[in-house]
């Protein structure tokens, strides 16, 4: 699954982000959903898998991405390091 | 950047430097440099000349005979001062073609070792108490009521909390949240460096209500436990803002702890790709960092523990560690000092990859305190140091809320009013110093005496 950035009405919803971008249920991080990344200005964040991705990419208007996203760390020890 | 400056000046005055019985100044020597603040406690040191005892020598070598004159005609002068950080380069060219300017020097800090992991505690958390003048902020009514403390890490055990501190604190299990897949009830989770964090955050405001999002403990596709996904970090920040919103205008109050980041390039894109993250403003994460600071949170990174003296195993980045939202402009990115004020060897410098003056501040870290990772040893990394800082700023906002005081004129405040350390001003170490509440508190009150809010309220929340 990679991260991409859609842009949706207000309130989007899993449905209606797979409406819009033709995606089927399987192609989608159901358990992660539709995050709004900045709910003023329509922008929300979805993980698809990377053949949906790449045909997403053939409309470039539709989504921007695939985005980064690298493993996070505790900055410090952890009780598994002891 | 400190340095030290080699001048050669008149004969009289290069003999008056070397006369054992003449106490010489800075201002005998020299009328001031542009762009250094010459240091007045700094004795003069004159300096001998390096002459080839054979002719056609090398006065530079190491290894061919030499004669060291201290002819006043021959030797020079040393004295020493700092340039501002930010003006290194420009400074030095200048000073390279002033007249009398032979040399300048870098005038590194010599030490016999910092604080780095591995190393025992110093001091305990009484300590770092008194150092936040915690009596003082209680006494004024800073003490986290109201606010909203939300540690994204590894989960809370609010017992082993509790116990430690030897006080009850309120758990918000209604405005928690967990990743999608992560098992487990919000202050129940194993003890760990989330637990850590939330003890070090309460040091300085027990009141606030701590929300518990275990984002390092995202099992997704990819991750690994103790370890999360910088989306599991974008929901978590998506459920925040929604958290922010619900909360009434004249008490905004959403202070957020982050002790975490991305240690290795090996699972980014490289800079300049438009799907980077470590360089990249437009990353979804660090627009959604962006977006919930605007809407009123005030957001805390830890600056990262690959500091160039002793760095984390983990630290992969060949320079500029602190990457991304550590880095981001529109949060408080904080470096490690222990409690005798000293930067810890592993606290990461700058500058910033968002923004180039971070860290912004230093808090207290690497001290005796929740005992999460059992008996003696300390409570340590900037992944101490940042709860300790949020802390602060939960304290703060219990009487200042967002919509009175934003979080962008609130790190303003904590920045002007932070000790300075290391090299006069701003400077990678320490950004703009030791975060100092008695300094806070004085400014909050000057803010308070000249203003009001623009319905006519009190500033302060009483």
């Amino acid at each position: 699954m990679v991260l991409i950035t859609v842009r949706l009405p207000r309130g989007a919803t899993l449905d209606m982000a797979l409406r819009e971008l033709r995606l089927k249920k399987e192609e989608v991080d159901v358990g992660y959903g539709v995050v709004a990344i900045d709910p003023d200005h329509g922008l929300y964040g979805l993980r698809v898998s990377a053949m949906a991705a790449h045909r997403l990419t053939a409309t470039p208007e539709a989504m921007d991405g695939p985005w980064a996203d690298p493993k996070i760390e505790p900055m410090g020890p952890s009780r598994k390091d002891r | 950047m400190r340095v030290l400056v080699q001048l050669r000046p008149s004969p009289d005055v290069v003999a008056a430097v070397a006369d054992p019985a003449v106490t010489a100044t800075a201002a005998d020597v020299v009328n001031g440099l542009p762009g250094v603040l010459l240091d007045p406690t700094f004795t003069p040191v004159a300096v001998p000349r390096p002459l080839p005892a054979r002719a056609g020598g090398d006065p530079l070598s190491l290894n061919q005979p030499l004669i060291f004159s201290m002819a006043p005609r021959d030797a020079s002068v040393l004295v020493r001062g700092e340039i501002a950080d930010d003006e290194v380069s420009t400074r030095l060219a200048l000073l390279s073609g002033r007249g009398g300017v032979v040399g300048v020097y870098a005038d590194p800090v010599i030490q016999t070792s910092l604080t780095c992991g591995g190393d025992g505690p110093v001091g305990g958390w009484r300590d770092v108490r008194r150092l936040l003048a915690v009596e003082r902020l209680h006494a004024e009514g800073y003490d986290g009521s109201g606010v909203a403390l939300t540690v994204t890490d590894t989960g809370v055990n609010q017992r082993h909390v509790s116990a430690t501190l030897g006080a009850d604190f309120v758990l918000d299990r209604e405005r928690s949240w967990s990743p999608d897949g992560v098992s487990g009830r919000p202050g129940e989770f194993d003890v760990d460096h989330g637990t850590m964090c939330a003890f070090d955050a309460l040091l300085a405001a027990p009141k606030a209500s701590v929300i518990d999002i275990p984002v390092l403990l995202s099992r997704r596709p990819g991750g690994s436990a103790l370890d999360g996904l910088l989306s599991d970090a974008m929901a978590a920040f998506a459920h925040l803002r929604t958290v922010l919103d619900a909360q009434p205008a004249e008490s905004r109050a959403l202070v957020v702890t982050n002790s975490w980041g991305s240690f290795s390039p090996d699972w980014d894109f490289p800079p300049g790709h438009p799907g980077n993250y470590s360089d990249n403003p437009a990353h979804p994460f660090n627009l959604i960092v962006g977006s919930l600071a605007a809407a009123g949170a005030d957001i805390l990174f830890a600056a990262g523990n690959c500091g160039r003296e002793c760095p984390d195993g983990r630290c992969a980045y060949p320079d500029q560690p602190i990457t991304g939202a550590n880095s981001h402009p529109a949060v408080l990115s904080v470096a490690g000092v222990d409690v005798t004020g000293e930067r810890v060897g592993y606290s990461s410098q700058g500058p910033g990859r968002l923004a180039d003056r971070k860290p912004d501040l230093a808090a207290y870290t690497h001290f005796a305190g929740s005992g999460a990772f059992g008996p003696g040893e300390p409570d340590s990394g900037t992944s101490a140091a940042c709860p300790v800082a949020a802390g602060v700023v939960a304290a703060i906002r219990s009487r200042v809320p967002s919509t009175v005081l934003s979080p962008s004129d609130l790190r303003t405040l904590l920045v002007r009013s932070a000790d300075d350390r290391g090299v006069l001003g701003y400077d990678y170490d320490y950004g703009y110093g030791v975060v100092n509440v008695p300094g806070i508190v004085e400014a909050l009150h000057a803010r308070a005496s000249e203003t009001r809010t623009a319905e006519g309220r009190p500033w302060l929340v009483s």
